[in-house]
C-alpha cells in the first residue's frame, strides 16, 4: 500500500537530485484560460452513445450516501444546475475546520439535510446541519482509537470516508476497528475490532454497505500483513464472513464457483503454491482501496495491494492474489473470479484502485464492463461477469511493460526494468505511486468518458533483503522518485474505455492526488496538490473555473442539493497521504506546524500550500 | 527467502541476531550485543563509564535528564544524572548502529537516510522525547505512544546504545522553511 501507501509507501533518498525539478516546472495552475488539451475529439455521436452506469445512484439525486455516490463507483451526479455557462460564478458558500491537520482523503456524505464528515486520525466524525444558517453541528463523535496506530500506518493517517445505511454511518478507525454511529444521536451503536495493530493492520478504506452487511478491509501491505476482506452485520457489528486474499483455498474462499477467465489462474491452493515456503503468511495483499458492487451479479469487486516485501527475491512466483482484482459473492465472500493485474509485482504496483462498473457499447455489443486504472499504468476494460480483459492500454507514460497479452491477461515485462535484490534499477515509469493511486476517477454517461486524476512520476528501485519483524515495516527497498517525461508530474485526463484512448488532458505541475466528480451539468471537478479546486468542461477539457482552497487537495469532490434547493459542491482541503510524505519533511511527526520539502520529488510545493483540515462548500 | 517465522518475532541476543549476519558477527566479534542478557551491558572500553541498566531499582525517574520538562517550583537536592552513551562518537559503533538500523527495519519507518517517513525524522534536530543519549535510549528501549515499538528485552542494551549513537549522528540543525525555494538541502546520511 502504499500507503498507501501504500499501501503505497515512498522512501526518498534525500540526496537524490533531479535535473527536471531543479526549478519549478512550467506550471499551468494559474492558466485557466490555457489548459493543455491534447485533443478535442468530437463526442456524442460515436461508439460511446449508450454507455451507462451499471448501478443507480444511491438515494435521491441530491444526496450522497456512499463514498462514490453509487455502488458502481461512478462519482457521477445527476445534478445539473452548475453548467459550463455559469460555473464561473461559483463561490464559497461556507467552510468548516475539521480540527485535524493531516491528509484529508475521502469525501463527506449528505443524507437528508445533514452532512457527515470523518477526519483523519483520530477519526472524529461530525454531523453538520445544512438546514440552519451557520451550519451548526448536530453532534460530534470522537472514538476510542489507539495512538500506536499512527506509527503503524505506512502513508499518513488518512481515512477515505463513511458509508450510510439504515440510520447509521459506518466507518473504519485507523487502529483497526469498524464503528457504527446512530445518525440521529451521534451515539456509537457498535464497535468491532477487525485488524490487529500488533501485526501492522491499520484501517483507512471507506466501507460500502451491501444488503445489511458492512464490507471492510485493512491496510498494511508494507507491514507484512496477510490481506483480507470481511463483512459485518450492519445491525450488530458481528462478523459474517472474512476472506483472505492469500493462503489455502478455504481461507481465500475458493470453491466450486471459482471460475477465473485465464487457464493459468486455475488450480487448487494457488494462494499457497505461488509463494515459496510459508512466505504467503506475510505476503501483503491488503484491501485498502475502493469497493464496488453489482446487485445483478451479486458480486463485490475489490483490488488487493502489493505483495510483501517489495524485494521480489524473497517471494518468487506469481504471489496470488496480490496486485489483483477479485470478484466475490456479496453474501458469502466466495471467490467467483480473480484476475492478477501484475503477477509477481516487483514495483509496488498495488491493484487497489477503484473498479468502475459501466455498460459499454463495444463492437456492436453492450459489454458489462469494469474499468480500472491501475497503479501499473494500464487502464483495463474488463468483463465484470467473467474477468476477461477486453482491452488494456497505457494511460500514462510508462516503460516497464510493452503491453498486455490479451490471450493471458499478463503484461509483457521489459527485462531491464525488472527489479532485483541488491540492484539499483534506474528510471522505471510509472513510479511506485503508480499512474494513478487512491485518487478515484469518475464516469459520465453523458460523454461516455472517464475522468482520471493521474501521476507522471518515475523511480529508481533499490531492493534489499529484509527480515520480517511483526509490527515493523516489511519492505526491503528504496525507491527515490522524480518527475516523468514531459516536465509535468500529473495530468487530469478524459479516457475512452471502449477504445483505450486518451481524449484530452490537463497537465498539472504536481501529481493529481485528489479524486474526480462528473456531473450532469457537463462540468467535471478535481482538486490539486497545490490547493486548487478546478472545474473543467467535460467535453473539451477546458478549465472553466478554479479556486485556491486552504491546503492541498487529496480528497474527492462531491455534490448535493441543499435544503434551499441549490446545488452545492464540497471538497476537503488538507494535504497529506502518501504525497504528504513526499512533501512534508516532518509529516509523520506530531508537531505539524510547517511544511518543508523532503527530498527533491516536489521541491517547491511548500511554496504553494501548507497543512490544513477544512471542508469547503461552493454554490452559484 | 524468509528467515524468521512471524510466530517468533522476539529477537534476543546473538542466537537470532545471527540472521543479520554481518551485523551480528561484527557485534559478536566485539564482544558486545551478544549476551542476550539485556540487564547487564558491558562497557566497550575501560575509559568509558560503566553503563548501569536504566531501570535500576528505586531511582529510575532521576536517572535521565529531560531538559524540555519544567521542574516543579521548589529546590531539589537531587540532580538528575546525565546518562552517557559508551559509544557516543565511536565511529565503529556508529557504523554498526547503522547496520542495526537496517536490520531491525528502523529505516523503513524513519527513512533510509533518517529523514523521516512513517516515523519522525532524525535529521531535523527535533527530538520529541528528548535528544540526550539517555533519552534516545529510553525511546528505543520502551517505545513511544505514536507507534514506536519497544525494543527493550528484544535486543541487547549494547545494540540500543549503538543505535542511539547512530541516530544521534544523523542529527543536524533544524532545516529552514526557506528551503522550499527549491535549493538543495545538504544532508548527512549513509
Amino acid at each position: 500500500m502504499i500507503l498507501v501507501r501504500r499501501a503505497s509507501t515512498v522512501f526518498i533518498l534525500a540526496l537524490f537530485a533531479c535535473k527536471v525539478e531543479s526549478k519549478p516546472p512550467a506550471a499551468d495552475t494559474t492558466a485557466n484560460s490555457d489548459p493543455k488539451v491534447t485533443s478535442t475529439a468530437a463526442l456524442g455521436t460515436g461508439s460511446l452513445a449508450g454507455a451507462r452506469i451499471a448501478v443507480a445512484h444511491a438515494g435521491p439525486p441530491g444526496e450522497w450516501q456512499m463514498p462514490a455516490g453509487d455502488y458502481a463507483s461512478s462519482r457521477y451526479s445527476e445534478l445539473a444546475s452548475i453548467t459550463p455557462q455559469n460555473v464561473a460564478n461559483l463561490h464559497v458558500a461556507w467552510a468548516f475546520s475539521t480540527g485535524v491537520l493531516r491528509g484529508h482523503e475521502g469525501q463527506p456524505l449528505v443524507v437528508g439535510n445533514t452532512m457527515y464528515v470523518v477526519t483523519p486520525y483520530p477519526n472524529v466524525s461530525y454531523a453538520i446541519d445544512l438546514a440552519q444558517t451557520g451550519q451548526p453541528l448536530k453532534w460530534k463523535f470522537r472514538p476510542e482509537n489507539a495512538q500506536q496506530a499512527i506509527g503503524r500506518a505506512c502513508c499518513d493517517v488518512v481515512n477515505r470516508g463513511a458509508a450510510y445505511a439504515d440510520g447509521k454511518i459506518f466507518y473504519n478507525l485507523l487502529d483497526g476497528h469498524t464503528v457504527a454511529i446512530d445518525v440521529a444521536t451521534g451515539v456509537q451503536v457498535w464497535r468491532t475490532k477487525m485488524g490487529d495493530l500488533a501485526r501492522g493492520e491499520t484501517m483507512t478504506m471507506a466501507p460500502i454497505v451491501v444488503k445489511g452487511k458492512v464490507i471492510v478491509g485493512s491496510s498494511g501491505g508494507e507491514m507484512g500483513v496477510r490481506g483480507w476482506i470481511a463483512a459485518l452485520d450492519a445491525s450488530t457489528g458481528k462478523e459474517v464472513w472474512r476472506a483472505y486474499n492469500i493462503g489455502p483455498d478455504k481461507d481465500v474462499k475458493v470453491g466450486q464457483r471459482f471460475k477465473p477467465f485465464y487457464a493459468h489462474d486455475s488450480g487448487s491452493n494457488l494462494g499457497v503454491s505461488s509463494w515459496p515456503g510459508d512466505t504467503w503468511k506475510t505476503g501483503g495483499g491488503a484491501v485498502w482501496g475502493w469497493l464496488s458492487y453489482d446487485p445483478a451479479l451479486n458480486l463485490i469487486y475489490h483490488g488487493t495491494s502489493n505483495p510483501g516485501p517489495w524485494n521480489e527475491n524473497q517471494r518468487t512466483g506469481d504471489n496470488k492474489w496480490t496486485a489483483a482484482i477479485l470478484a466475490r459473492d456479496a453474501d458469502t465472500g466466495e471467490l467467483v473470479w480473480a484476475f492478477q493485474v501484475t503477477p509477481h509485482d516487483m514495483w509496488d504496483y498495488d491493484a487497489v484502485n477503484e473498479n468502475i462498473l459501466v455498460d459499454l457499447p463495444m463492437k456492436g455489443h453492450t459489454r458489462k464492463a469494469l474499468v480500472h486504472f491501475d497503479r501499473n499504468g494500464f487502464a483495463y476494460t474488463i468483463d465484470r461477469a467473467t474477468g476477461e480483459v477486453i482491452l488494456a492500454e497505457p494511460f500514462v507514460p510508462m516503460n516497464w511493460s510493452t503491453g498486455i497479452d490479451l490471450t493471458t491477461g499478463r503484461p509483457r515485462v521489459v527485462e531491464t526494468k525488472k527489479t532485483a535484490q541488491d540492484k539499483n534499477v534506474k528510471d522505471i515509469c510509472p513510479s511506485l505511486e503508480g499512474g494513478k493511486n487512491q485518487q478515484p476517477a469518475a464516469f459520465s454517461p453523458q460523454t461516455g468518458l472517464f475522468y482520471v486524476p493521474t501521476n507522471n512520476l518515475c523511480m529508481d528501485f533499490q531492493a534489499r533483503a529484509v527480515t520480517y519483524i511483526a509490527g515493523t515495516p516489511f519492505i526491503g527497498g528504496n525507491a527515490p522518485e522524480k518527475g516523468g517525461p514531459g516536465g509535468y508530474r500529473g495530468e487530469f485526463i478524459a479516457w475512452d474505455a471502449t477504445t483505450g484512448r486518451k481524449i484530452w488532458g490537463i497537465k498539472e505541475p504536481y501529481p493529481v492526488w485528489g479524486g474526480a466528480l462528473a456531473t450532469a451539468g457537463g462540468v467535471v471537478f478535481y482538486g490539486t496538490l497545490d490547493g486548487w479546486l478546478k472545474a473543467a468542461d467535460a467535453r473539451s477539457g477546458k478549465v472553466l473555473w478554479q479556486f485556491k482552497v486552504g491546503s492541498g487537495v487529496v480528497g474527492n469532490p462531491m455534490t448535493y442539493t441543499g435544503p434551499d434547493g441549490k446545488q452545492y459542491v464540497a471538497i476537503y482541503a488538507g494535504i497529506g497521504g502518501d504525497m504528504g510524505l513526499l512533501i512534508a519533511g516532518d509529516v509523520a511527526a506530531n508537531l505539524p506546524y510547517d511544511v518543508r520539502e523532503r527530498g527533491t520529488t516536489l521541491p517547491d510545493i511548500a511554496r504553494w500550500t501548507s497543512w490544513g483540515g477544512e471542508l469547503f462548500v461552493f454554490s452559484l | 527467502m524468509r528467515i524468521q517465522s512471524h510466530h517468533a518475532p522476539v529477537i534476543r541476543g546473538c542466537a537470532i541476531a545471527a540472521v543479520f549476519t554481518c551485523v551480528a558477527i561484527s557485534a559478536c566479534n566485539r564482544g558486545i550485543g551478544a549476551r542476550g542478557d539485556t540487564a547487564n551491558a558491558t562497557p566497550a572500553s575501560p575509559e568509558q563509564p560503566a553503563v548501569s541498566h536504566v531501570y535500576v531499582a528505586g531511582d529510575s525517574l532521576r536517572l535521565i535528564a529531560h531538559d524540555e520538562m519544567l521542574p516543579v517550583g521548589f529546590p531539589s537536592s537531587v540532580k538528575p544524572l546525565l546518562i552517557k552513551n559508551p559509544y557516543e562518537g565511536d565511529k565503529a559503533a556508529i557504523t554498526t548502529g547503522g547496520k542495526l538500523f537496517v536490520a531491525y527495519n528502523c529505516l523503513d519507518c524513519h527513512g533510509a537516510d533518517g529523514s523521516g517517513a512513517m516515523g519522525p525524522s532524525f535529521q531535523d534536530g527535533r527530538w520529541h522525547f528528548g535528544g540526550a543519549p539517555g533519552e534516545v535510549f529510553e525511546s528505543i528501549y520502551q517505545g513511544r505512544p505514536d507507534g514506536m515499538p519497544a525494543w527493550g528485552g528484544r535486543i541487547s542494551n549494547d545494540q540500543i546504545w549503538m543505535l542511539t549513537a547512530y541516530v544521534r549522528s544523523l542529527s543536524s540543525k533544524d532545516l529552514s522553511t526557506e528551503n522550499f525555494t527549491g535549493k538543495t538541502i545538504e544532508r548527512t546520511g549513509h
